[in-house]
C-alpha cells in the first residue's frame, strides 16, 4: 500500500512543485497589482535569481539557504534602479517599460559567455525539495497577510484606488510602490532559485516574456484582489493541462491548442464576468442569490 | 528404477517451477517513448513516434526476443520541460517502464533525465544533439543520436576537399540551445582546419528578416558560409541570400536536414551542403528494409524517424546481450555490450562515453532531394 | 551600405504598417490592442489559404484577407473591449482581454494549420530584382514599400480629410464630449477597429510575402518590436509611427551592421526604455493630457 502511495507520490510530484512555484510567481505579480501597478518585469527577476543561485551552487560552496537568500537580494536589489524612473509611470506605460526591461534581461543573458549563453547551465543539483517550495509560499502568503492588516496594506489599498487622493493624504506613494517593486522581484528572484534546483537547468528560454503573461493571468484568473487569489489561481491553471490533457486525448485535439484555447478562454471570462477573480465567486454568488429574492428592494 | 517419494515431488516441483518460469519469460518489457508531438518541436516527434511503433511491431513480430514482448507507451512532452518532467516521472512511477526513449530536444533531455538516472531507469537519447549535458547526466543515459561534433567535421573535410575555399562566415542562432552548439562545433572545425574565419554574424530564433546579417556578410566577401539554424530559418536565410544576389556555396547544420527545408526554399535549396546522421539512399539491406517498411505504412521517414527506429533496436540488443532479461539493470548492462549492431544508421557501436557511434555522412541538395555527396 | 538602407527601409516599412493599427486605437480608446498581433498572423493565413487552396491570385487575396483583418477587428471590440467600457480599470482590463482573445485566436491557428512555418507557393509573385546603384532590391520589396507608403496615406486622408475621421478625432479628443454633440461613440469605435486591424491584416499578408515565413507565433516577435515603435513615435500619433517605424527598421540594420546582430533585439528594447523614461510621449505625441 505504501508503495503505491509513494509512487503516487512521485508521479505527481512534479506537478504539485509546480503548482506551488507558479503560486510564487503569481504572488509576485500580486504584489505590484495590489497597488494599482501593473508591472511586468517579473521574467527578468525571476531570470537573475535562477541564475545567481546556479552561479553560487557551481561556483562556492555554500548551503542551499543562503543561496536562496542571495537569489532572493540581487534581483530585489536590481529593482531598485529600475523602479525608480519607471514609477513615474502610468499604467499601460509602466506595464511595456517592464516588458521591455524583461526581455532585455533576457538577451543580455543570451549573450553572455560568462553563462554559457543560450546554453545555460546543465546538471544543476536537484536541491529543491517540494516542502521549501510550501515553506516558501506560506512564508509569503503569510507576509502578503500581515501586510493587509497593517497601515501599509491600507496606504497600498488607497494608492491602488486613487493614487492622487492618496498622495494628497500624504500617503508617500513613490516609497511604497518601489517596496512592492522590490517585493516582486524578491519573490520572483526566490522562485526562479527554486525551480532552478529543480529543473536541474538555467537557461535564458526559460524567461521570455510568455511566461510573463502566464503569471499575470494566473494572478488575475484567482482575483488580484486577495492576497490568496494569485495562488489559486496559479493552482487551477497549473492543473487545468493535466485534465485537459486526459479529455484531449479522448476528444482528438491536441493539448497544445487545447491547453492554450481554454487559457485564453478561461482569462477571457473571468476578466468579463468576474473581474476579481475565481476568490470572488463565492460573494458574487451569494450576491445573485440574495438579488432575485422575492420582496429584495429594486433600484428604482 | 522407482524414485524415491522425495525425489519425484522434487521431480514434479522441478518440472512446475519451468513450466512457470518459461510462463515468466513470456514477459512485457514496457518502453516508453516520450516526443514532442505538439510544441516547436513537433514536426520531429511524429516520425519519431511512426519509428518507435515500427520497430516495436517489427521485433514482436519477429520473435527475436524469445518470449519477451516489448510494449510502447508513448506520450507527448509537448516541447515543454515541465511536461517532459512529469512525463518521465509518469513513465518511472506509474507505468514501470524499464527504459525510455527520447525527449525529442536537448533542452527538455537537460531538465528530464536526470529523473531517470536517479531513479536507475536507462534512457536513450535519439535525437538529442547537443555535445555537453546529455550522457554526462549518468551511467543510465545513452545517445545513439551523433552531435554535430561528430557529423560536421568529417563532413566539412570533404566539402572542403570538393570546392577548395580559401576563407569562411558563419551565421546562427545564439538563443538557442541546438543553434549555438552547432555553432560552436563549426566554430572549432573551421579553425582546425586553418580556414580563417572573415566574419560571425547571429540572429534570434523569432527572426525572419536576415538581410542585415546576410548583407553584412557578403560585404566581407567569404567564399563560404556555414549555418547554424532550425529547419523554420534555414530556408528564410538562404532564400534571401539568393534574393540578394550572392551565391556562396552555403553548409548547414543537422536543422536543414529535413524536407521541410527543401519545400520551403525550392530553387534556393539548391547545392546546399548538409551533413546528416542518416545516409538514407545507403543501399544497405537493414536500411532499404526500414524505408520499405516505413513507407507502406504511408510515412517517408526522415532522419529523426531512422533515429528513433535504431534507439529501439538497441534496446533489443541490450535486452539479448543481456541474457534475455529486460529488467532496468539488465538493459543498462545489456548497453555497454552493444557492439557492431546493424541498422539503418549503418554499424552501430556505443563509444566509451555512452554516446552513438556509427559512419555519418554529408549530401547536398540536387534537383530538389537530398544527394549524398561522395 | 546602400543595400543596408534598402533592408532598413523594407523592414521598417512593415514596422510601420503594423504600429499604425496599434496607434490608432491607442490613440481612440487610450488602451493597448494585444490582440493585434493575432489578426496579423491569422490573415496572413487567409491569404494564404486563398492563394494556395483557393487558387485566387494575389490581386483578390489581399484585398481579401484585408476585408477579414477588419471584420476580426469588430469581434475584437464586440468581444474584448465593448463589454469593458465605463469600468474604471479598463486600460488594464482591456489589455488583459485582449491578450485573452490573442491566446485564443493563437490556439485556433494552432489547430487548424499546426506549429510548422508555411510560406505562399512558389509563384505567387515575381522574383525580379533590380540593382540601384550597388544594392539588390527585389520587385516585391518595392511593392511592399509602396504599399505601406499608400497604405498610411489613405488613412492619414481618412482622418484628416473626411467626416469618420472628424468623428474619430472628436472621440480621441473627448468621448463624452462627442457624445454630447451626436456622435455614436461605439460605432465609431468600431470604424477604429476596423481600420486599424485592416491595417494589421495588410501588414500580416506583406509580411508573409516578404519573409515567407508564417507559422501560429509570427505575431509574437513583431507585437514586441510594435510597443517600441508606436512608443517611440508617441502613442497616438499615426505620423510618429510611421516614421519610427522607418527609423527602428533602419536602426535594427544598422546595428547589424556596425555593432553586429546579438544586440539587434535589445536596441528596440533600450530605445523603448530609454524613450519612456526621458520623453514618455515619443518623439512626435502629444502630453498626455488624460490619465491612464
Amino acid at each position: 500500500m505504501t508503495a503505491a502511495l509513494e509512487d503516487l507520490w512521485l508521479t505527481y510530484q512534479s506537478t504539485v512543485a509546480f503548482v506551488g512555484l507558479n503560486g510564487l510567481l503569481a504572488l509576485s505579480v500580486y504584489a505590484t497589482l495590489s497597488c494599482g501597478q501593473l508591472s511586468l518585469a517579473q521574467a527578468g527577476f525571476m531570470a537573475l535569481g535562477g541564475y545567481t543561485a546556479a552561479i553560487l551552487t557551481f561556483h562556492s560552496g555554500l548551503p542551499f539557504a543562503l543561496v536562496l537568500l542571495a537569489a532572493t537580494l540581487v534581483p530585489s536589489l536590481a529593482a531598485v534602479p529600475l523602479g525608480f524612473p519607471v514609477l513615474r509611470l502610468k499604467g499601460v506605460f509602466l506595464a511595456i517599460a517592464t516588458i521591455g526591461f524583461g526581455e532585455v534581461v533576457r538577451i543580455v543573458f543570451v549573450n553572455l559567455e560568462f553563462t554559457n549563453g543560450a546554453l545555460g547551465y546543465t546538471g544543476v543539483p536537484q536541491r529543491t525539495r517540494v516542502w521549501m517550495i510550501y515553506a516558501a509560499l506560506a512564508g509569503a502568503l503569510f507576509l502578503l497577510w500581515r501586510l493587509r492588516r497593517s497601515r501599509a496594506g491600507y496606504a497600498l489599498e488607497a494608492i491602488r484606488e486613487d493614487e492622487p487622493a492618496a498622495r494628497t493624504m500624504g500617503i508617500h506613494a513613490n516609497a511604497y510602490k518601489l517596496s512592492m517593486v522590490v517585493l516582486g522581484a524578491a519573490l520572483a528572484g526566490l522562485a526562479g532559485a527554486l525551480e532552478a534546483h529543480f529543473t536541474f537547468m538555467v537557461a535564458p528560454s526559460t524567461y521570455s516574456f510568455a511566461r510573463v503573461v502566464d503569471m499575470l493571468v494566473y494572478a488575475v484568473v484567482g482575483g488580484a484582489g486577495a492576497f490568496h487569489g494569485p495562488v489559486l489561481g496559479a493552482a487551477f491553471l497549473t492543473l487545468l493541462p493535466e485534465v485537459l490533457r486526459e479529455v484531449g486525448s479522448r476528444v482528438g485535439l491536441q493539448p497544445g491548442p487545447l491547453r492554450l484555447f481554454v487559457n485564453g478562454l478561461v482569462l477571457l471570462l473571468v476578466i468579463l464576468f468576474l473581474p476579481n477573480g475565481i476568490v470572488s465567486l463565492p460573494q458574487r454568488l451569494r450576491e445573485r442569490r440574495e438579488a432575485r429574492r422575492p420582496g429584495a428592494a429594486r433600484a428604482g | 528404477m522407482r524414485l524415491a517419494r522425495w525425489q519425484s515431488v522434487a521431480a514434479a516441483a522441478a518440472v512446475l517451477g519451468s513450466a512457470a518460469s518459461s510462463a515468466r519469460a513470456a514477459e512485457t518489457v514496457k518502453i516508453g517513448a516520450a516526443f514532442s508531438l505538439t510544441g516547436n518541436a513537433a514536426v520531429y516527434g511524429a516520425q519519431q513516434k511512426a519509428g518507435v511503433l515500427l520497430a516495436v511491431e517489427e521485433i514482436n513480430k519477429s520473435g527475436k526476443l524469445k518470449g519477451i514482448t516489448l510494449e510502447a507507451v508513448v506520450e507527448d512532452d509537448q516541447t515543454s520541460k515541465e511536461q517532459g518532467i512529469a512525463v518521465f516521472q509518469r513513465f518511472i512511477n506509474r507505468d514501470k517502464v524499464n527504459a525510455i526513449i527520447g525527449p525529442t530536444l536537448s533542452t527538455t533531455a537537460t531538465a528530464a533525465d536526470p529523473i531517470a538516472q536517479q531513479s536507475k531507469t536507462p534512457v536513450v537519447a535519439v535525437s538529442n544533439t547537443a555535445p555537453k549535458g546529455i550522457t554526462d547526466i549518468g551511467d543510465y543515459v545513452w545517445r545513439i543520436s551523433l552531435t554535430e561534433a561528430q557529423v560536421i567535421p568529417s563532413a566539412l573535410q570533404i566539402v572542403r576537399a570538393k570546392l577548395g575555399f580559401k576563407n569562411a562566415a558563419l551565421l546562427y542562432g545564439n538563443d538557442d540551445v541546438f543553434t549555438k552548439a552547432g555553432f560552436d562545433v563549426m566554430k572549432a572545425a573551421l579553425e582546425k582546419e586553418g580556414i580563417p574565419i572573415v566574419e560571425i554574424q547571429t540572429f534570434a530564433t523569432k527572426d525572419r528578416d536576415f538581410n542585415a546579417q546576410l548583407t553584412a556578410l557578403k560585404g566581407k566577401n567569404p567564399n563560404f558560409l556555414m549555418v547554424s539554424a532550425l529547419a523554420e530559418q534555414a530556408a528564410g536565410i538562404v532564400t534571401q541570400a539568393r534574393q540578394l544576389g550572392w551565391n556562396v556555396p552555403i553548409m548547414g547544420g543537422n536543422g536543414f536536414n529535413s524536407p521541410a527545408f527543401i519545400k520551403n526554399a525550392g530553387q534556393a535549396a539548391e547545392g546546399v551542403y548538409v551533413g546528416t546522421a542518416w545516409n538514407k539512399p545507403s543501399p544497405d539491406p537493414v536500411n532499404q528494409a526500414f524505408i520499405a517498411s516505413m513507407k507502406a505504412k504511408g510515412t517517408d521517414p526522415d532522419q529523426f524517424c531512422a533515429q528513433a527506429y535504431t534507439g529501439v533496436l538497441v534496446v533489443a540488443e541490450a535486452i539479448k546481450q543481456a541474457g534475455m532479461k529486460g529488467g532496468r539493470d539488465d538493459i543498462k548492462a545489456g548497453f555497454a555490450k552493444v557492439s557492431g549492431l546493424a541498422t539503418p544508421l549503418g554499424t552501430f557501436s556505443f563509444l566509451p562515453s555512452r554516446d552513438g557511434n556509427h559512419a555519418a555522412a554529408i549530401q547536398w541538395v540536387k534537383g530538389g532531394k537530398f544527394e549524398v555527396v561522395q | 551600405m546602400g543595400q543596408q538602407i534598402v533592408n532598413g527601409l523594407f523592414l521598417g516599412s512593415i514596422y510601420a504598417l503594423f504600429a499604425l493599427g496599434y496607434t490608432l486605437v491607442f490613440g481612440v480608446l487610450d488602451i493597448l490592442n494585444l490582440a493585434h498581433q493575432a489578426v496579423f498572423m491569422l490573415c496572413a493565413y487567409v491569404a494564404l489559404l486563398a492563394v494556395g487552396h483557393l487558387h485566387l491570385h494575389l490581386f483578390l487575396a489581399f484585398p481579401l484577407a484585408v476585408l477579414a483583418g477588419g471584420l476580426l477587428g469588430l469581434l475584437v471590440d464586440r468581444v474584448a473591449f465593448r463589454p469593458l467600457r465605463g469600468r474604471s480599470d479598463s486600460n488594464i482590463s482591456g489589455l488583459i482581454s485582449s491578450i485573452a482573445l490573442a491566446t485564443i485566436l493563437e490556439a485556433v491557428a494552432l489547430q487548424l494549420f499546426g506549429p510548422d512555418v508555411e510560406r505562399f507557393p512558389f509563384g505567387t509573385v515575381p522574383s525580379r530584382t533590380l540593382r540601384l546603384g550597388g544594392a539588390v532590391v527585389s520587385e516585391l520589396q518595392l511593392v511592399i514599400i509602396a504599399i505601406a507608403v499608400g497604405m498610411m496615406a489613405a488613412l492619414t486622408l481618412l482622418v484628416q480629410r473626411t467626416r469618420l475621421g472628424r468623428r474619430i478625432r472628436a472621440v480621441a479628443e473627448s468621448p463624452r464630449a462627442a457624445q454630447v454633440l451626436g456622435v455614436n461613440v461605439d460605432a465609431v469605435i468600431a470604424a477604429s477597429f476596423f481600420i486599424s486591424s485592416a491595417l494589421g491584416a495588410a501588414a500580416g499578408v506583406l509580411f508573409g510575402l516578404a519573409f515567407n515565413a508564417i507559422n501560429p507565433d509570427m505575431g509574437r516577435a513583431v507585437e514586441l518590436k510594435g510597443l517600441a515603435v508606436i512608443i517611440l513615435g508617441g502613442m497616438g500619433s499615426m505620423t510618429g509611427a510611421a516614421v519610427a517605424g522607418f527609423a527602428l527598421g533602419l536602426l535594427e540594420v544598422f546595428t547589424v551592421a556596425q555593432i553586429g546582430s546579438s544586440y539587434r533585439d535589445a536596441i528596440a528594447f533600450g530605445v523603448l526604455f530609454l524613450v519612456l523614461v526621458v520623453r514618455p510621449r515619443g518623439l512626435l505625441g502629444q502630453a498626455a493630457t488624460r490619465e491612464a
